[in-house]
């Protein structure tokens, strides 16, 4: 039988949505809370104290340890405190090899803090879904390609875009699913879009490496070198022999390299004490749209003199750069943020309303289905609550996991990591035991739980557990976050509404 | 620079409101009758119009190359915010923009 263009979108909407559906809403609600993985971070180091140091004297409390503890490393590394974390680190070695330590900013002295996977789990799982190697970003990128096709399938087979730009009717069931899921994609269409396509192209070399297999034989280091552009002016040629030499103060190069780059990041200093020396300073990435990872100003270790700037990119570079920086969301500061969390939050409930859809509309039907479609069904429901009420409260089981194991444990943030997956288990067990309608109540209902006793967590575990503004911001939007998990659960805990006959559906839309 | 974001966002939901207005099933939604064509037409030119300010203010808080960026937020979020207390409480979601005024102006004498 030959079908229309708008049957057949939306019979891959439908199939090709809840094949893709799931990662998604687990891509997507993981990614939203990593706009705030430093102050998720910071919440799970309740060891780092409030200060107030400057970036020179952060500097300083940091190469007097380092003076007095490693003076022998060849590579000395400052990650300076800033607007969004109060943590000082010193390291020595390289990036891969590198040992770093927190330093308490009041003593200058090593600052024991927990071992944790930190806020940062969240920012890598959602694009690697913790597979190994590349096996996870390339099935992100799988998703995202399935996540544009739901996206531009569903403009299709949406018959009246505009027309229903601002319905929503609330407590119609199938009606209600459908315009909630209308709804917050038309409106949020413009995020949905920039955040699936840049999530894409920030890996493009990995999905598409045909063009750097031909130009470069495929050597990654020579296509990344070929993106910077020709050597910066500044760029001074040195004599190679060292001997013993002060280090310049770095005081005046922080204020130097500031007043060019914005708000700073880190510091890095190669052969210090030595004639050779050199200073990198990096500026923080929130300076700008474009994604300056790698960037930064250069030194004389010793004279203080410029050695390159921070390099111009090129336009091709600069382009990748922005697509990939809109998608960072590290612009822009606090109001920017919110501004892409609660918009990650509600791509998530449009995908979840989705997912929801597709079991309400076959729940009538699901009775006169054959044994396999019913086990089918059933399983369908099972994961649909495992996927959006397990996961919320696996996240929220993490943080709970990460105050309440013991400090001292070894291996801790792998112990974090499995309370995390064991609740995410649990909670497909539950679903699949449980009649559908009490599995989704008690999961939601105990991650809103966890969410509100967040504070209280805190208050009986950590020693001043609102030192520092930004766990306070974690907990307030916790409670937040749970008083709506509660009235979801309370929600689905209401008997479910009969359809009612369109006539009087007619007459309710009048009196409203 | 917390005004400026505010004023946004304002501007954004003033849109969203009158554009929404403009449409028939929501006027009537709310006032129980047909609006005239010409009220609906400066309905709509109004909310392009506020939108238009709404841009302009997110310009002003974050700059010309993160301003619209914010802008576009700033309509979703409006819009979706709109959405959901049409429903719930419409008289409210109609008389909300009153308050915008006393609230941009305690923003602005505190910051």
């Amino acid at each position: 039988m030959k079908q229309t263009l708008t049957q057949s979108m939306a019979w891959l909407h439908t199939w090709g949505g809840l094949v893709v559906g799931w990662l998604l809403f687990v891509i997507f609600l993981t990614g939203s809370l990593a706009v705030f993985d430093q102050e998720i971070d910071n919440w799970m180091h309740p060891e780092l104290p409030a200060h107030h140091l400057s970036n020179e004297q952060a500097v300083d409390t940091a190469l007097n340890y380092l003076r007095a503890h490693k003076p022998d490393a060849k590579q000395w590394g400052i990650s300076l405190p800033y607007e969004r974390s109060p943590e000082l680190q010193a390291s020595t070695g390289g990036r891969r090899d590198g040992v770093s330590v927190t330093l308490d900013p009041a003593t200058g002295e090593v600052l024991p803090v927990r071992e944790t996977v930190g806020g940062r789990f969240f920012f890598l799982f959602h694009f690697t879904l913790h597979m190994p190697g590349l096996l996870g970003i390339y099935l992100v990128g799988a998703l995202a390609m399935g996540m544009l096709a739901a996206l531009v399938s569903g403009i299709v087979i949406h018959k009246k875009f505009f027309k229903e730009f601002f319905t929503f009717r609330p407590a119609k069931g199938q009606r209600s699913w459908l315009d909630a899921h209308n709804a917050s994609a038309v409106l949020l269409l413009p995020f949905h879009l920039m955040i699936t396509y840049s999530g894409l192209a920030i890996f493009l070399v990995i999905y598409m490496p045909a063009a750097m297999d031909a130009l470069f034989d495929g050597n990654r280091e020579a296509f990344f070198k070929a993106q910077d552009p020709a050597p910066a002016v500044l760029e001074i040629e040195r004599p190679q022999a060292a001997g013993p030499a002060p280090l310049v103060a770095v005081g005046p190069l922080l204020a130097k390299a500031r007043e060019v780059m914005g708000p700073l990041s880190g510091v890095n200093i190669t052969n210090p004490g030595q004639s050779n020396a050199q200073i990198q300073i990096r500026p923080i990435l929130g300076n700008r749209i474009a994604l300056t990872k790698g960037q930064g100003m250069r030194f004389d270790g010793v004279t203080g003199e410029q050695l390159s700037g921070p390099t111009e990119m090129r336009s091709t570079v600069l382009t990748h750069r922005v697509i990939s920086g809109l998608h960072f969301a590290q612009f822009g500061g606090y109001p920017m943020r919110w501004l892409y969390f609660v918009c990650g939050l509600i791509s998530s409930a449009m995908i979840a309303s989705g997912l929801v859809l597709f079991t309400v509309k076959r729940r009538r039907k699901y009775a006169s289905e054959s044994r396999a479609g019913q086990v089918f069904y059933r399983l369908v429901e099972a994961i649909n609550v495992t996927v959006m009420a397990g996961l919320s409260l696996a996240c929220i089981g993490l943080l709970w996991g990460n105050h309440l194991l013991p400090v001292a444990l070894k291996e801790r943030a792998d112990a974090e990591l499995n309370v995390f997956f064991g609740v995410w288990a649990l909670s497909l067990v539950h679903a699949l035991l449980r009649p559908r309608m009490q599995a989704w109540r008690e999961q939601l209902g105990l991650a809103g739980l966890m969410c509100l006793g967040l504070p209280l967590l805190s208050m009986f575990t950590v020693d001043r557990p609102w030192a520092l503004h930004s766990r306070t911001g974690v907990e307030l939007t916790a409670l937040v976050l749970g008083t709506m998990l509660l009235w979801a659960c309370w929600k689905v805990s209401q008997p479910v509404v009969e359809r009612v006959p369109r006539k009087k559906t007619a007459a309710m839309v009048e009196v409203n | 620079m917390l005004a400026d974001f505010f004023a946004g966002w304002a501007f954004a939901y003033l849109g969203m409101l009158a554009l929404c207005q403009g449409l028939e099933r929501h006027y009537k939604q709310l006032w129980h009758k047909v609006p005239p064509v010409s009220l609906r037409h400066s309905l709509r030119a109004a909310g392009w119009l506020s939108l238009g300010l709404s841009l302009y203010f997110c310009v002003q808080a974050w700059g010309w190359a993160m301003g619209p960026v914010g802008w576009f937020g700033m309509l979703s979020l409006s819009g979706f915010g709109l959405l959901m207390l049409l429903p719930y409480r419409p008289r409210l979601a109609v008389w909300l923009p009153l308050g915008f005024a006393p609230v941009w102006a305690m923003i602005t004498t505190l910051t």
